[in-house]
């Protein structure tokens, strides 16, 4: 069969649907000049493309205090997208370090971390954040460091199953034998070569964190409002939902054009990279 | 073959420990369980008394000692704001939450599977993209968002549905549609990529050779292959759906274990957080190890 050429339908759609969304985030501020925060009670519960005060438009509507729907989408998605990565960038770079050390040392070392990964793995990821924030208290810092902590586990299993795989290889055996150190061997030697499948699962990896903040946001333990996150604005939009359908569907949209997103791209990242992250 | 099912069981027990051990220091990690399930307003008086009464000021180790030498016995604790024992209310909701993920998981497996067996068959063709479409949309869509949807549609423009409840087969379909949505995708890309793979081996060109009709090489052949990992993936599934279907139950007012973990949080009664938690991951973990058993037992390639 023909070799998958680098640009296909998976990429194209998913590039621009990301695009979408992430030009939405940094131009929106400045083609939508609109506070997301200000309220108007006159125009409350408006619907989509109706005029509110001094004849200024809401494009998708406005929610129950009269504030823009499409300004606080557009704060919303920033800020649900600014979670997301720093939850990314704690979960990551844990995990592999738990794999590689796992599958570098081996043994009882191994046993351990796997262990602990099977533990993670058994408790319910919603439980077990929504118990945890609900101990240390809601806020964007603690869901953060929440999301993070407890997402290191699948990094560490996809880590340690790649260092098995390229430890027993002769260039790993030479660096050893020319006298490397561990960290050396480690830095220089084994991450640069396990990268490719921890970047697709990356992509892979961050439309659950969004689906995650945004289950947070919608039962209420995320960020607090009136702060939007894409979950809060569904969280609050729910109570409204028979009267208000915008308040429910754009915010929704939003979220599963970036889910999307990042799955084509990473399914267009394992056809590339011919990467296997089982 | 014994020696693989003693590890694999002391693998689960280990599991479970920590598991217990995760769910009761979770408790400490402000420092002070009193303060955290007592109202604010409570009393010095007050809080020092529920500290005795629970047994907090003991050493920590002595504590979770005595937490896992009575879950040993049945006994996880009362609830707080339901004044009795935690595991008799895990209990009463537990088969709303099984009556639900079962179904999810039965009509998911059955027309995912389907349906990527079909795109796989058809490959590239339009049916085929019509059914990557559908798998990916699936995924991308949370589930309380299609959740919410659903009822939107149903519910309310059409009016052919209940919103929520427990009781009648009406009250069933829209929750289990909602949380079968995301498992079913996954069987579509599953089904799709196992029967690519099967319809690739040699024993199908063999089987064609022999000069079998295309259906019953797809079905007696094929068909049959590609569902082993469809099998192993399911009782994955079957433990997470029993205990992710928290969003799905809050929203359709269900009545099974999720809206009571949920609930439990949103009123600090956290004897029965730590109940349905630790109830939750047993599941799981039995059911894994069940099926990890159960491989043995029916794979002779495993079983040596």
């Amino acid at each position: 069969m023909k070799r998958p050429g680098w640009v296909n339908i998976d990429f194209i759609v998913g590039f621009s649907l990301l695009g979408l969304v992430a030009g939405g985030v940094l131009l929106g501020p400045l083609l939508w000049p609109v506070d997301p925060y200000h309220q108007s009670i006159a125009h409350v519960f408006q619907p989509p493309l109706e005029s509110g005060e001094h004849g200024n438009l809401y494009p998708l509507g406005s929610d129950q205090l009269g504030r823009d729907l499409l300004a606080r989408i557009i704060a919303g998605t920033r800020i649900s997208l600014v979670i997301v990565t720093l939850a990314m960038l704690i979960a990551a770079p844990l995990g592999v370090a738990g794999g590689v050390l796992a599958g570098l040392f081996g043994r009882w070392t191994d046993a351990t971390i796997m262990r602990l990964v099977d533990i993670q793995l058994a408790i319910p990821f919603i439980l077990l954040v929504m118990m945890i924030v609900a101990v240390l208290g809601s806020g964007m810092a603690n869901l953060i460091i929440v999301l993070g902590i407890t997402g290191w586990a699948v990094y560490a299993r996809v880590a340690r199953g790649q260092v098995l795989s390229i430890k027993n290889l002769e260039y790993i055996e030479a660096a050893q034998a020319l006298g490397s150190s561990r960290l050396r061997l480690i830095l220089r030697h084994i991450l640069p070569n396990i990268m490719t499948p921890l970047i697709v699962l990356i992509t892979l990896d961050l439309p659950r964190l969004v689906i995650l903040e945004s289950a947070m946001g919608f039962l209420g333990l995320g960020v607090q409002p009136p702060t939007p996150t894409l979950g809060n604005l569904l969280g609050e939009g729910q109570a409204y939902i028979f009267t208000s359908w915008w308040l429910v569907v754009f915010p929704g949209t939003v979220i599963a054009m970036l889910v999307v997103a990042f799955n084509l791209i990473g399914d267009w990242l394992v056809q590339v990279t011919n990467a296997r992250i089982e | 073959m014994v020696q693989y099912i003693a590890g694999r069981l002391a693998q689960a027990i280990i599991v479970l420990l920590g598991v217990s051990a995760v769910v009761f220091f979770a408790l400490f990690l402000t420092g002070d369980p009193a303060v955290l399930m007592m109202p604010p307003d409570a009393s010095r008086a007050e809080l020092d008394a529920f500290r005795r009464a629970m047994g907090f000021d003991d050493p920590m180790v002595v504590q979770y000692g005595r937490y896992l030498w009575r879950a040993l016995h049945g006994d996880l604790g009362s609830s707080l704001r339901f004044q009795q024992s935690t595991l008799s209310l895990v209990f009463e909701r537990l088969p709303a939450t099984v009556l639900l993920a079962v179904s999810a998981l039965c009509w998911s497996t059955l027309v995912g599977a389907l349906a990527g067996i079909v795109g796989a068959l058809k490959r590239g063709t339009y049916v085929d993209f019509g059914v990557r479409l559908i798998a990916l949309l699936g995924q991308a869509i949370p589930v309380f968002w299609l959740g919410l949807l659903l009822m939107l549609v149903f519910s309310l423009y059409l009016g052919w549905l209940p919103t929520g409840g427990y009781g009648r087969w009406q009250q069933l379909i829209l929750p289990s549609l909602s949380l079968g949505a995301y498992y079913m995708s996954s069987m579509t890309r599953l089904g799709r990529a196992s029967m690519i793979d099967v319809m690739a081996q040699d024993y199908i060109l063999t089987a064609r050779g022999k000069g079998l009709t295309e259906p019953s090489v797809v079905l007696k052949h094929a068909y049959r292959n590609s569902l082993i990992p469809v099998v192993t993936v399911l009782a994955m599934h079957l433990g997470q759906l029993l205990g992710g279907a928290v969003i799905t139950e809050l929203i359709f007012s269900w009545p099974g274990i999720g809206r009571l973990a949920i609930q439990a949080i949103y009123t600090r009664d956290f004897p029965l957080v730590q109940a349905v938690v630790l109830l939750s991951a047993s599941i799981f973990v039995f059911v894994n190890l069940a099926v990890d058993i159960l491989y043995v037992v029916l794979n002779p390639r495993i079983r040596i």
